[in-house]
């Protein structure tokens, strides 16, 4: 078992959960404010990494 | 783009923003979407249940907890999860309406609790409303006294809704709650449209029963909801089986007969859960939902020949309004004719209206931000003047 890859995906999951809330939140425009860019970038970031797990975990 | 095979994804409110009067007060928080997507299995919420084997003892996730803290957050001793407001209906219905029983409900009552009462042969009375769509305590008490005389009997129940879902209008239930008790009469609180997204305070307002809408206002999906009950009706209403089977001798410990047993066992459940800090949080902020309502209300208003409908000035988000000498004037000559309203609104971002409806619909501004409410204000003005509809 490969408990960091069942982490990621579900971290990786409700990271995408928390920019679908961002999405809807700023619909229809989608125009951010500053600090919603700060979170998306955060939220991106912390995504990245865990994709980056999944690929050590899984595929290594 | 589909989720699986021919089901398209939904993403109306990721796209849009969504005015839908059914809809905007069940849609699930971050929290609850990522409950689901951990408890997206069927009997998921099962995993530790042990003895006596009951929902409200399941310690993990800790579903005891949210059953006490939803008892205590409407201000009642006990209270149960359901699959939807409607059986929360029908649980109580079930135990206290008798074939021929006279039952109240108001002129403004949800279809689910006529049905509850026709399932069990109740005789349906309907408390008129007023002029303005409300219902008053005169009006019940004249209508108990008139039930009572045609039938000889007192009624064994009033369906008493918080606010209705055709006006969205606020009801006076404290004193209607109060003439019905004068009669011995219990009430059911239907808070479908309040519950978990205003206080609602079930013991101020003497309710025996609260029911609410995990789907409808409590950013849960569906089916789920609340039933909860005074410590008197708890035990009536969620009596434990007690029969023993003739062959297999068989016994089912504190099942609850009404409740069928257990009754969320998975996304419901977990859902309502997740979501319930933060209800618990945004009822709060009640004041903040009106003001941007009122600023969607305000715009329409200022378009010549729309009428508000509901009541005015406007003390929750659902509204009815009749746009028959406005936009339906538009759609008597327009190309799309009466499909114009919703495409216009749609090309400007805005779903949940039912296509072609122009004379008189409802919407509802729950939970949008600000700039959305700016954003839909400001669009019906600009379909009205693109019509050469004047506005105020």
């Amino acid at each position: 078992m490969s408990r960091p890859a069942i982490d990621a995906v579900f971290e990786a999951m409700f990271i995408l959960t928390d920019l679908r809330v961002i999405l809807r939140e700023t619909a229809p425009g989608h125009v951010l404010s500053p600090a919603q860019q700060e979170e998306t970038l955060t939220l991106l970031h912390t995504l990245e990494t865990q994709v980056e797990i999944l690929r050590r975990e899984l595929l290594a | 783009m589909k989720c699986a095979g021919s089901i398209d994804v939904r993403d109306i409110d990721e796209s849009s923003i969504n005015i839908d009067p059914i809809q905007v007060g069940g849609r699930l928080t971050a929290e609850a979407m990522k409950a689901i997507i951990a408890y997206g299995d069927g009997y998921s919420i099962c995993d530790n249940c042990r003895k006596p084997f009951r929902l409200d003892y399941i310690k993990t996730p800790p579903v005891d907890v949210f059953f006490r803290d939803l008892a205590a957050f409407l201000h009642m001793d006990v209270a149960r999860v359901v699959p939807g407001a409607r059986r929360g209906f029908q649980a109580v219905a079930d135990t206290y309406v008798q074939k021929n029983d006279p039952v109240l409900i108001t002129a403004l009552s949800h279809y689910t609790e006529v049905l509850a009462i026709e399932s069990r042969g109740g005789i349906i009375r309907e408390i008129p409303k007023t002029a303005e769509n409300l219902i008053t305590p005169d009006a019940t008490a004249t209508k108990i006294e008139e039930v009572t005389r045609e039938t000889g009997k007192t009624p064994s129940l009033l369906f008493l809704d918080h606010v209705d879902y055709q006006y969205g209008n606020l009801h006076p239930v404290w004193d209607i709650t109060r003439i019905a008790h004068q009669y011995d009469i219990p009430v059911l609180l239907n808070g479908a449209y309040t519950v978990g997204i205003m206080e609602v305070d079930g013991k101020e307002i003497g309710a025996d029963f609260v029911v609410g809408s995990g789907h409808k206002s409590m950013a849960a999906p569906a089916p789920s909801g609340v039933l909860a009950a005074t410590s008197e009706r708890a035990s009536e209403v969620f009596r434990t089986t007690s029969v023993k089977t003739d062959i297999t001798s068989r016994t089912f410990g504190i099942k609850e007969v009404e409740m069928m047993g257990c009754t969320l066992m998975g996304v419901t459940l977990v859902g309502m859960m997740a979501s319930f800090p933060r209800v618990q949080e945004r009822v709060k902020h009640w004041e903040e939902e009106l003001a941007h309502g009122k600023l969607v209300v305000e715009a329409l208003k200022s378009i010549q020949g729309t009428d508000i409908r509901s009541e005015y000035p406007r003390k929750h988000t659902l509204t009815r309004v009749d746009t028959t000498n406005s936009f339906d004037e538009v759609a008597k000559t327009h190309k799309k004719r009466g499909y114009f309203l919703s495409s216009a609104l749609k090309a400007r971002g805005i779903a949940g209206t039912i296509p072609g409806a122009t004379k008189v619909w409802k919407f509802n501004t729950y939970g949008m931000t600000k700039a959305q409410a700016d954003h839909v204000a400001t669009s019906f003005r600009e379909i009205a003047e693109e019509n050469g509809i004047p506005s105020r």
